[in-house]
């Protein structure tokens, strides 16, 4: 038996992937077409599944509605795709923020001094030290009314002589996106840096010898050499965005309903587990096309992954 | 090479958790030294003997009760003197709870469902019928607290605290305090406000400004409700069920809608912070004890439930969660041993509701098929554009 083990690969293999592959067939798989079987059942009148095949979860998430204003007996009620809509274009502003600030800062880290390239890096993951709720509110702390933004900005008015009333910063969306930025940026910094850094220093010189100025050589060397890091740093900031919503509760003081909490308010307060696992579903499926598009225009950043 | 910087990296990060985890591992107070004859807490508190003693078997006790809302000391004491070791699971919403207890799998012995949730739970036979004969406590209880709407005959639950939501706002900021729900429609307070991330509550105040039940389930009352709630809803600067006497202490918000332990703690940081019972009446609410229907440790659960309730013990209530107290026992023992808690509880129209204001105030029932409709308007006015 253990001579086996020793000799054959196949067996091998199949010992290595066990643990993993109980594991995402018993959390992920198996998970899965549960929801997926409770996402076509209703609700009962205690919030208990009555199983059924009935697409009316789904339906009412796309907008059929039999709830009308205008007395027809169906019409179209955008609410959900605006929730939709909301939490895909908070993930896209987010990502783009995140990439401009994260690009500049990666640069400058793969082409620093390798001495003090790893303090640099040690400076980024710092901050992940502390757990995300409390950084969260850190940043709660920093754009209250009374906080330390506007007691510096009062200060510095008062030197000045200028009259000063405190800005309103917290519990604002422009609050969300300095949030949400600040919490995703290190993990678009390090696939960002990782490519950047294998680049090839003689790449850069033959770029110089054939002419290239460092513009030229920036957007027709560096760029497409990091993308893959780009994509892997997208990827991992905007999946993770659409589904969040701690951020824009504590910052933007539960004002608005995203996917996240849509779904979570339909586990708890609304006790519909139905609804609940229909909308899930459906922001995975929504969020694995927008990946697959973009994978297929900038590939998988496979220079990283592998 | 510079790949093998990141997982040098990513292993001191490790590590340093590693460090911190073993660190905070370590630091278990020793409890157990106590003589014999007198328990003593690690705070010096003194435990009162249990009255009666009853016999426990049990060595273990499971609880499901709200995030801080039991005094560590009380805790501690019960364990000290019968010996019993207290696992304590914590939640912060009633549907938290719920949710766990049915799905089933638990091993809680005591939870705390505030009272709208109690007969839901009762219909789904997620709660045991309690045993009369083994709780001793009965008679500590004010009257006015028993044989409610929620669980007539108390034959599930006994009171744990009480309280209401209403009006609160900052004497110092608000020149023309709302003396109404309707009043907080006002334009000057605009952008000013703070409300409960609780559909049921705040769409329950809106349906008491249109004079209809807090519990209504006709469609087109809560039309009239969405309608109403969507002009507020601009004005509202937050929404939050977690903490919102931070925003109007830190000065983010000047007024809305809080409860009783959240003004009464606001107004001891802040003495400006007045609580108002609008003219609608208040939401009145209701913590109790009940016992899930498995519950594996029934002798430590009537134990726990006759030694923590005596007033010799339950007073530190008033110190450590300042609600209204439903246990006369325990107030009479304030009144006697710890007489400023005992004035500061009764002085206060926050903890010791006017009896007027409990007569005029509303109770949050379960609704039932109604829920999704609730829950759509909420959707709806935080979802739509």
């Amino acid at each position: 038996m253990l001579r086996r083990l020793r000799e054959d690969k196949s067996i091998q293999g199949t010992f290595l992937i066990t643990p993993t592959l109980v594991f995402m067939v018993g959390l992920l798989i198996i998970p899965l077409i549960l929801t997926t079987i409770v996402s076509f059942g209703h609700r009962s009148a205690d919030g208990g599944v009555i199983y059924a095949f009935s697409f009316d979860n789904y339906l009412r998430l796309i907008g059929y509605s039999t709830q009308c204003d205008n007395g027809a007996s169906v019409c179209f009620d955008p609410l959900y795709a605006q929730i939709m809509w909301r939490s895909f274009s908070l993930a896209f502003n987010t990502t783009v923020l995140v990439i401009l600030l994260a690009y500049p800062l990666a640069y400058f880290i793969a082409r620093a001094h390798p001495i003090r390239r790893n303090t640099f890096l040690f400076l980024v993951l710092i901050p992940l030290w502390t757990n995300f709720v409390i950084r969260v509110y850190a940043w709660m702390m920093l754009l209250r009314k009374e906080g330390v933004i506007n007691i510096v900005f009062g200060w510095i008015a008062g030197m000045l002589h200028i009259p000063f009333t405190p800005l309103e910063m917290l519990y604002t969306p422009g609050a969300v996106l300095v949030g949400m930025v600040y919490e995703f940026l290190p993990f678009m910094i390090l696939p960002i840096y990782t490519s950047l850094e294998k680049i090839d220093n003689s790449l850069y010189e033959a770029a110089a010898d054939l002419g290239a100025n460092p513009f030229r050589t920036f957007l027709r060397v560096t760029l497409p050499l990091s993308m893959p890091g780009v994509v892997a740093g997208t990827i991992l900031v905007f999946i993770p965005v659409m589904g969040t919503f701690i951020v824009s509760d504590l910052l933007g003081g539960r004002q608005v309903i995203l996917v996240g909490n849509l779904i979570q308010r339909q586990f708890l307060d609304a006790r519909d587990p139905t609804f609940g696992s229909a909308a899930s579903l459906i922001l995975m499926v929504l969020t694995l096309i927008v990946t697959y598009f973009y994978t297929r225009k900038f590939g998988f950043g496979e220079e990283i992954v592998v | 090479m510079k790949k093998s910087v990141v997982w040098k990296l990513l292993a001191l990060m490790a590590l340093a958790s590693m460090l911190v985890t073993a660190c905070s591992g370590g630091a278990k107070p020793a409890a157990t030294e106590a003589p014999a004859s007198k328990k003593v807490t690690s705070t010096g508190y003194e435990c009162p003997e249990p009255n009666p003693r009853v016999q426990v078997t049990s060595k273990e006790l499971n609880l499901f009760v709200w995030t801080e809302y039991i005094p560590p000391d009380v805790q501690e004491c019960f364990e000290l003197v019968y010996g019993i070791k207290v696992n304590r699971d914590e939640y912060s919403a009633n549907e938290e709870m719920y949710a766990k207890l049915s799905a089933g799998g638990t091993s809680y012995d005591l939870v705390q469902p505030t009272d709208y949730i109690v007969s839901l739970m009762v219909r789904q036979g997620l709660l045991q019928k309690l045993d009369k004969s083994k709780l001793t406590v009965m008679g500590n209880f004010d009257p006015n607290y028993l044989n409610l709407s929620f669980d007539p005959g108390n034959e599930y639950t006994i009171p744990y605290q009480a309280g209401t939501d209403a009006i609160v706002y900052n004497a110092d900021k608000v020149k023309d305090p709302p003396k109404s729900w309707s009043d907080l429609w006002k334009p000057e307070y605009a952008g000013k406000m703070v409300f409960l991330d609780d559909s049921r509550a705040t769409i329950g105040m809106v349906l008491l400004t249109l004079g209809y039940d807090v519990n209504t389930k006709d469609p087109a009352q809560l039309d009239q409700a969405k309608a109403k709630l969507k002009e507020l809803v601009p004005g509202i600067k937050l929404f939050d069920s977690d903490s919102p006497k931070t925003a109007l202490i830190a000065g983010d918000v000047d007024l809305g809608m809080t409860w009783t332990g959240e003004a009464f703690l606001a107004q001891q940081e802040n003495p400006a912070i007045t609580y108002v019972y609008p003219t609608e009446g208040a939401i009145l609410w209701q913590d109790n004890y009940a016992i899930p229907k498995d519950a594996p440790h029934l002798d430590a659960a009537y134990a726990w439930l006759n030694y923590t309730m005596q007033g010799d013990l339950f007073w530190m209530m008033l110190r450590d969660f300042p609600y209204t107290n439903p246990n006369k026992a325990a107030l009479d023992f304030a009144k006697t041993n710890h007489k400023d808690l005992y004035d500061a509880y009764m002085n206060s129209p926050i903890t010791n509701t006017p009896a007027e204001d409990i007569k005029n105030g509303h109770r949050i029932d379960d609704v039932g098929d109604a829920l999704p409709l609730y829950d759509q308007i909420w959707t709806e006015i935080k979802g739509g554009q």
